[in-house]
């Protein structure tokens, strides 16, 4: 018991020391300029203002930007696990020539740090002709090894005969992958929809390098622009902060419930 | 009509490794086959060489007389029932019937007919809404047969389907497996590595070891005329004793153990057959019911032995002995005055003994 109890006012404590920045942020994004950079710092806003929210705004194409980030993490994230699972499920189910080298190969890759690749990306991406345009943030994310790797270990676990009564029923290589397969990975799917759309929508040095119209900014981007002309505007900041937050809470809380275990169960015994 | 014919068809994997070697029988139109054998044997590898989920290294398949070998499993027109069921856990019982169906684009209405159908035939008709998950290992092996049955296949697989289920729950599964071959009319092949099944369900019985078919027949033939060692170790529960010795002719021809523990002369018409085999070594097959203990026959061979492990099952009882340290079981009827440890005095007619050739293992005699 006494061990339960400790388990738990660890885990409150660790949970409230996470959420203080978070709270901070909520805060000071609603206080007057200059009330934010106290000490100790001032967690409710008082008075309360909604002004800084309304110089973000003016300031800043925040819909435009918003929108960016929406359209690009959205299209990553769909086109991003249509590859990956594909990829993952031919690397686990499907018997060819070079499997194993080519896996290793890409599994190999992943020791080279993205900062390494970016020069050569861009160079690429440049005489292609695709620098400032979606393309650019697009393509780099089509698939990546770790997405591959993470469903080719889910789908092994995906017993065969379940893939072979598929077949057996008429079904093709990609209904079996559609109909069968895709369902079933539906957990490991969120997880990586999650990364997938989380990672893109706060990415920054990748979007600062291959985006150079205001236009076509992501909201990382703008927002480090606002803080490169506004040093002082810590509540400014925490405005812009929170529209640039809100929608991937929102997204994360509605993918959350697809976190289910079990969904294999009763479907072979083992 | 929908026969299953297999001509010198051998399955050789990528190293090497051979798994099945000529294998040739034909089942018959609406024949219920069983393919049996230790585990091992290549009779699943058989089975999936039929479904088309494992290609043929050699040799020739045919299914109503037509040549399969490089068709795909869903031009074969067949249906399997998988050992773990490998029902798609996401959709209901229902969808899980229906997918194959709706594969091949068939009207709904016409689904929803053969599914209530089917439903109805296995009793699922009030979990048709259920996922797999909520459903009891019997129901989900139900299902499967469902799925099968819905397609109307021309021949249904069943790869050890049964083998999953408690004991009780098989022998219940086994009786409705063999009602739905002859309400059905289909042709099945199943594979087992449980005699019993075999025995029980099989109108003929292909017995497999180490790749090779060593007899396909019907039942009571594998049991009365194994061609060889193996087939009759391996048909009949508890499994034949066996004990090697020599064929003499001193006076007359004579059966004598390694160390003499057991000897006994042959009856005129084993006579005809053993000419060829004086001073040869064989080996001698009694099953545990052909030893009684009462002297049933007046050429029985009497033999005292040391009990070594009693068995009461109720009905009958099984008693373990030794002859010349190999191990030896009795199926008689029920004793109550015995012991472990204790003498008995046990009977072996010499007219229902196999012989076998030690070098091959193939049957001397038939012996009907």
């Amino acid at each position: 018991m006494i061990k339960k109890y400790l388990l738990y006012a660890f885990l409150s404590v660790t949970s409230v020391i996470t959420l203080i920045p978070f709270i901070w942020m909520l805060g000071a994004s609603f206080m007057f300029d200059g009330k934010a950079s106290v000490f100790p710092p001032i967690f409710l806003p008082d008075p309360f203002t909604i002004i800084q929210y309304k110089i973000l705004f003016e300031r800043l194409n925040v819909w435009t930007n918003f929108f960016n980030s929406l359209i690009l993490s959205t299209m990553v994230t769909v086109l991003y696990i249509t590859f990956t699972s594909m990829a993952g499920y031919a690397f686990a189910k499907y018997r060819f020539k070079g499997k194993k080298f080519l896996f290793n190969l890409l599994l190999s890759s992943m020791i080279i740090p993205s900062q390494v690749t970016m020069l050569p990306l861009f160079l690429l991406l440049k005489s292609m002709g695709f620098i400032n345009t979606y393309m650019a943030i697009i393509i780099p994310g089509l698939a990546n090894i770790f997405g591959i790797f993470l469903i080719r270990q889910y789908c092994i676990s995906i017993p065969d005969s379940l893939i072979e009564a598929a077949r057996m029923d008429g079904a093709t290589d990609f209904q079996i992958y559609r109909k069968v397969i895709l369902p079933l990975a539906v957990p490991i799917l969120v997880t990586l929809a999650i990364f997938s759309f989380l990672g893109t929508w706060n990415d920054f040095l990748w979007p600062l390098i291959a985006l150079t119209d205001d236009s076509m900014y992501t909201l990382p981007v703008a927002l480090a622009n606002l803080m490169l002309e506004h040093t002082k505007d810590p509540e400014l900041m925490m405005a812009g902060s929170v529209v640039t937050v809100i929608p991937v809470i929102i997204a994360f809380l509605a993918l959350q419930k697809y976190y289910i275990k079990g969904i294999m169960m009763g479907s072979v015994k083992e | 009509m929908s026969e299953v014919l297999l001509k010198n068809v051998t399955k050789i994997y990528d190293g090497g490794n051979k798994v099945v070697t000529d294998a040739n029988f034909k089942v018959e139109d609406k024949e219920f086959v069983v393919l049996v054998g230790p585990s091992g044997c290549g009779k699943t590898t058989t089975l999936r060489m039929i479904a088309g989920l494992e290609e043929i290294s050699s040799g020739e398949i045919f299914i109503d007389g037509k040549l399969v070998n490089n068709l795909p499993p869903k031009d074969r027109d067949i249906a399997m029932v998988f050992q773990n069921y490998a029902l798609y856990p996401h959709m209901t019982v229902f969808e899980n019937m229906a997918f194959g169906l709706k594969l091949k684009k068939v009207d709904k209405k016409e689904i929803d007919i053969r599914v209530k159908e089917a439903a109805k035939i296995l009793s699922l008709e009030e979990y048709l809404n259920r996922k797999p998950k909520a459903l009891s290992g019997g129901q989900r092996q139900r299902v499967a047969v469902g799925r099968a049955i819905v397609r109307k296949p021309k021949v249904f697989l069943f790869d050890e389907p049964l083998s999953n289920l408690d004991a009780k729950l098989r022998v219940q599964m086994r009786t409705e497996i063999s009602k739905l071959h002859k309400q059905l009319g289909a042709t099945m092949i199943y594979v087992t590595h449980d005699q019993t099944e075999a025995m029980t369900m099989g109108d003929r019985i292909v017995i497999m070891k180490d790749g090779i078919v060593n007899q396909v027949d019907t039942p009571l033939n594998l049991y009365n005329k194994p061609v060889n060692q193996f087939v009759a170790g391996f048909i009949g529960s508890p499994a034949m004793n066996f004990l090697s010795g020599t064929i003499s002719d001193k006076s007359d021809l004579t059966f004598t153990s390694d160390k003499s523990e057991l000897t006994f002369n042959f009856s005129s018409e084993q006579k005809n057959y053993l000419k060829e085999y004086i001073s040869q070594e064989v080996v001698i097959g009694i099953r545990p019911e052909d030893i009684s203990i009462e002297k049933t026959n007046s050429k029985s061979i009497e033999q005292e032995c040391v009990l070594n492990v009693i068995e009461p099952m109720g009905n009958e009882t099984f008693i373990y002995f030794e002859i010349e340290k190999v191990q030896f079981i009795a199926r008689v009827k029920p004793l109550y005055d015995i012991k472990v440890g204790g003498k008995i005095k046990l009977y072996i007619d010499p007219e229902k003994i196999y012989l076998f050739d030690k070098k091959t293992g193939n049957h001397l005699f038939k012996n009907s």
